[in-house]
C-alpha cells in the first residue's frame, strides 16, 4: 500500500496543525480576529398588512429606523398595495425590488391579494413570511390563508415579533 | 442580529447573573447517575453554572451536592474520603454530610459546638432515571421535581448519555431549535443509522427538501413544526417541542425511540448536552442500547471524561473524503458531532451583531425573544413557566394531516405525556 492508498472505511484524515487547526481557531481568543467591514446592504423588506388590526401593528413598526424596509397595506385582489405614506404602488413594482415579503394578518381577509403576493414571490424567489396575529387563537383563517404563501410563519404572533424579526434580519 | 449586550445577557448564567437567576429557577441535568455508581463511591467534581460543586452519595445512598472546597483551608473536596454517612477532607479531618453540615471537626474539643456552626452551601439533587438533577436557586421558589416523560418511564426503557461541548449553552440550544439544518447537515445519516433509519417519515423527508415551518408559541416555550409534502393533499409534519430554558425533542421515527437534549451550561464558554432515547412504550432493545453506547443517533463515542473521542483536538477526525463521497455531508461522522463540531468553530460565545438571520431563522429569533422576555419577567418578580409539570410532560410528533389542518390541531393530544401512551410517529 503507498502513502497515497487509503483505507475507505476511515478515509484519510486532516492533520491538525497550527493557526488552521481547529483547537486554535475555536478559541476565544482566535475569535477576535474576526475581520471586520461593513455587512452587505440590507434586506430589501416589504411588509404587507393584510387587514385593519394588521395595518395598524405595521404603522407602529414603520415609526421606527429600518434600512431598506418598506410598509404596506392590501386589500382584494391586490394589485396595488397603500404604501403608509398613503401613496400607491403597483405589486409587480413592490415584488421587484425585494427579497423578502413579511404578511401580517389578524383575519381572514383579502385572500386572493395573499396569493396574488404568494403566486409573484414564488415566481421570482422570493423569501415570504407570514405573522398571524390572532392573541390566544392557534387556528384560523387567517393561518390557513398564508399557510400556502409563507415559507414561515408565526402563530400566534405577538405585536412585538415584527418588530424583532425585522432587526434581527437587517430589514 | 442580536446586540452584544443582550447576546452577553442571554448567554452568561453564573452567580447573580439574570439568566443565570433565571436558570436557577429550574432543575437541570448535572450528572449521569452512572457517576456515583453505589453508596460511598468516589466523589465527582461538578461544574455547572459557573459553580464549582462536589457531588457525592453516602453509606445511606443519599446524593449530596456542594460546595467542592473545604470551609477550613480550601482544599478541594475531590480529595475526600466518602466513609460512614459524610465526606471527610483528608487535610484535617473535616467531614460534611450530603447537606453540606460539618458533622466532625476533629481538632475541635468533643464537647465544642464549633461543627455546628459550620455548614457549606448545598443544593437538593435527585436521581430520576438514569439522570441526577439538581436545583440551584432560592429553596423557596424550588419547583416540582422534574416530569419529564423519559424520566418517568420505566426502567429499561430509556438511555441517556452526555458530552462536553466546548461553547456557550446558547449556540448549542438554538442548534436544538433550528429545524432547517437537519436537511443539509444530517441528510446522510437518515438511512444509515440504526436509530433513525427505515421509517416511512424518511421518505418524506427525502421527497421534499425545502420544508415550510410554522412556529406556535406555547406556554412553556415554542413548537416548531416543520412541514412537507406527503400524498396528494396531506402534509407530513415534525413538530419540536422547546420547553424553556433548555429543552429540546426531536420529532420521532417510525417506532424508533424518541430523542431529546438538555444543553446545561458548565460556565459561560462551555456546556454538557445531555442527550436521551426513550420509548413510551417497551423497553429498548439491546441493540439500540448498543447503538447509543456507539454514538449513533443523537449521542456520541465519548473518553471517559465524556469529551467527544472526535473533538476539535483532532479535527473532529474531518473525512473529506467521506465528505465527497456523499456519505456525510460536512466530513464529520455521526450527527451529534455534526452540530457540535460547527456550533464550536464559532467560538465560545458567537458575536451575534456579525450574524445574518433569514426569515426561516424566526423559530431562533423568537426563542431568543422568549427567553429574554423571561429574564425580565423574572427581573420584575414574575415566576418563569417550563419548570411545571404541565409543561414538561410534552412529546415530540410525527404526522400526516390533511393540508387545511392546523398541526396543533391535528396532534392535539398527541403532544401530551401519558404513561404507557403510544407515541405519534411515521
Amino acid at each position: 500500500m503507498s502513502d497515497h492508498d487509503h483505507d475507505h472505511a476511515t478515509g484519510p484524515r486532516s492533520v491538525p496543525s497550527g493557526p488552521s487547526s481547529c483547537a486554535e481557531a475555536a478559541t476565544a481568543k482566535e475569535a477576535a480576529y474576526r475581520i471586520d467591514y461593513p455587512l452587505s446592504a440590507a434586506r430589501n423588506t416589504r411588509v404587507v398588512a393584510l387587514d385593519d388590526e394588521a395595518e395598524r401593528i405595521i404603522r407602529s413598526a414603520a415609526l421606527l429606523e429600518w434600512g431598506q424596509a418598506r410598509f404596506f397595506s392590501i386589500t382584494d385582489p391586490g394589485e396595488v398595495l397603500a404604501e403608509v405614506d398613503g401613496s400607491n404602488v403597483p405589486l409587480d413594482e413592490v415584488m421587484t425590488d425585494t427579497n423578502t415579503v413579511v404578511m401580517v394578518a389578524s383575519s381572514g381577509e383579502n385572500a386572493t391579494a395573499v396569493a396574488a403576493i404568494g403566486d409573484l414571490a414564488r415566481e421570482r424567489g422570493i423569501m415570504t413570511a407570514g405573522l398571524v396575529v390572532t392573541p390566544g387563537a392557534l387556528t384560523s383563517d387567517a393561518l390557513f390563508h398564508l399557510r400556502p404563501h409563507a415559507r414561515i410563519l408565526l402563530v400566534p404572533a405577538e405585536e412585538d415579533d415584527l418588530i424583532e424579526l425585522l432587526r434581527a434580519t437587517r430589514a | 442580529m442580536l446586540r452584544t449586550d443582550i447576546n452577553e445577557l442571554l448567554a452568561q448564567t453564573g452567580p447573580r447573573t439574570p439568566m443565570g437567576d433565571l436558570f436557577r429557577r429550574y432543575w437541570q441535568p448535572v450528572l449521569l447517575a452512572e457517576e456515583l455508581p453505589e453508596n460511598d463511591c468516589p466523589p465527582v467534581r461538578v461544574k455547572v453554572l459557573s459553580e464549582r460543586l462536589i457531588a457525592f452519595r453516602d453509606s445511606e445512598g443519599r446524593y449530596g451536592l456542594m460546595d467542592e472546597f473545604c470551609a477550613h483551608r480550601g482544599v478541594s473536596l475531590w480529595f475526600g474520603r466518602n466513609e460512614e454517612g459524610g465526606l471527610r477532607c483528608p487535610y484535617h479531618g473535616w467531614k460534611y454530610d450530603v447537606t453540606g453540615q460539618a458533622v466532625a471537626v476533629p481538632s475541635e474539643p468533643t464537647t465544642s459546638n464549633f461543627c455546628a456552626n459550620v455548614k457549606l452551601k448545598s443544593y437538593p439533587m435527585v436521581k430520576r432515571g438514569d439522570v441526577l438533577f439538581a436545583y440551584l436557586g432560592d429553596p423557596a421558589a424550588q419547583p416540582p421535581l422534574p416530569e419529564w416523560e423519559a424520566y418517568t418511564v420505566p426502567d429499561g426503557q430509556v438511555f441517556t448519555s452526555k458530552r462536553l461541548q466546548e461553547c456557550n449553552w446558547l449556540q448549542a440550544l438554538e442548534g436544538g431549535i433550528d429545524s432547517s439544518h437537519v436537511t443539509f447537515l444530517h441528510g446522510g445519516n437518515l438511512e444509515s443509522d440504526p436509530l433513525f433509519k427505515g421509517s416511512k417519515g424518511n421518505e418524506y423527508n427525502k421527497g421534499d427538501l425545502k420544508p415550510f415551518f410554522e412556529v406556535v408559541d406555547s406556554e412553556g416555550g415554542l413548537l416548531i413544526g416543520a412541514r412537507r409534502n406527503a400524498e396528494e393533499g396531506k402534509y407530513y409534519w415534525r413538530v419540536t417541542p422547546w420547553v424553556l430554558p433548555n429543552f429540546t425533542m426531536v420529532p420521532p421515527r417510525g417506532d424508533h425511540p424518541v430523542h431529546g437534549h438538555f444543553w446545561v451550561p458548565i460556565d459561560d464558554d462551555n456546556c454538557w448536552a445531555y442527550s436521551f432515547d426513550y420509548h413510551p412504550t417497551r423497553q429498548l432493545t439491546e441493540a439500540e442500547v448498543a447503538a447509543m453506547r456507539a454514538g449513533k443517533g443523537v449521542h456520541s463515542a465519548n473518553d471517559p471524561s465524556y469529551r467527544p473521542l472526535a473533538n476539535k483536538d483532532n479535527d473532529y477526525l474531518m473525512d473529506r473524503e467521506s465528505q465527497k463521497r456523499g456519505e456525510n455531508y460536512s466530513g464529520i461522522e455521526g450527527i451529534a458531532l455534526q452540530d457540535s463540531s460547527l456550533q464550536e468553530s464559532m467560538g465560545p460565545l458567537v458575536d451575534r451583531t456579525k450574524e445574518r438571520l433569514v426569515a426561516t431563522d424566526a423559530g431562533i429569533i423568537k426563542a431568543r425573544q422568549k427567553l429574554y422576555k423571561a429574564v425580565k419577567a423574572l427581573q420584575d418578580g414574575v415566576e418563569p413557566t417550563g419548570n411545571r409539570a404541565k409543561d414538561q410532560k410534552v412529546r415530540s410528533v410525527a404526522i400526516v394531516l390533511p393540508a387545511d389542518q392546523s398541526f396543533v390541531e391535528g396532534i392535539g393530544e398527541a403532544m401530551v405525556a401519558e404513561p404507557a401512551k403510544p407515541h405519534t410517529s411515521v
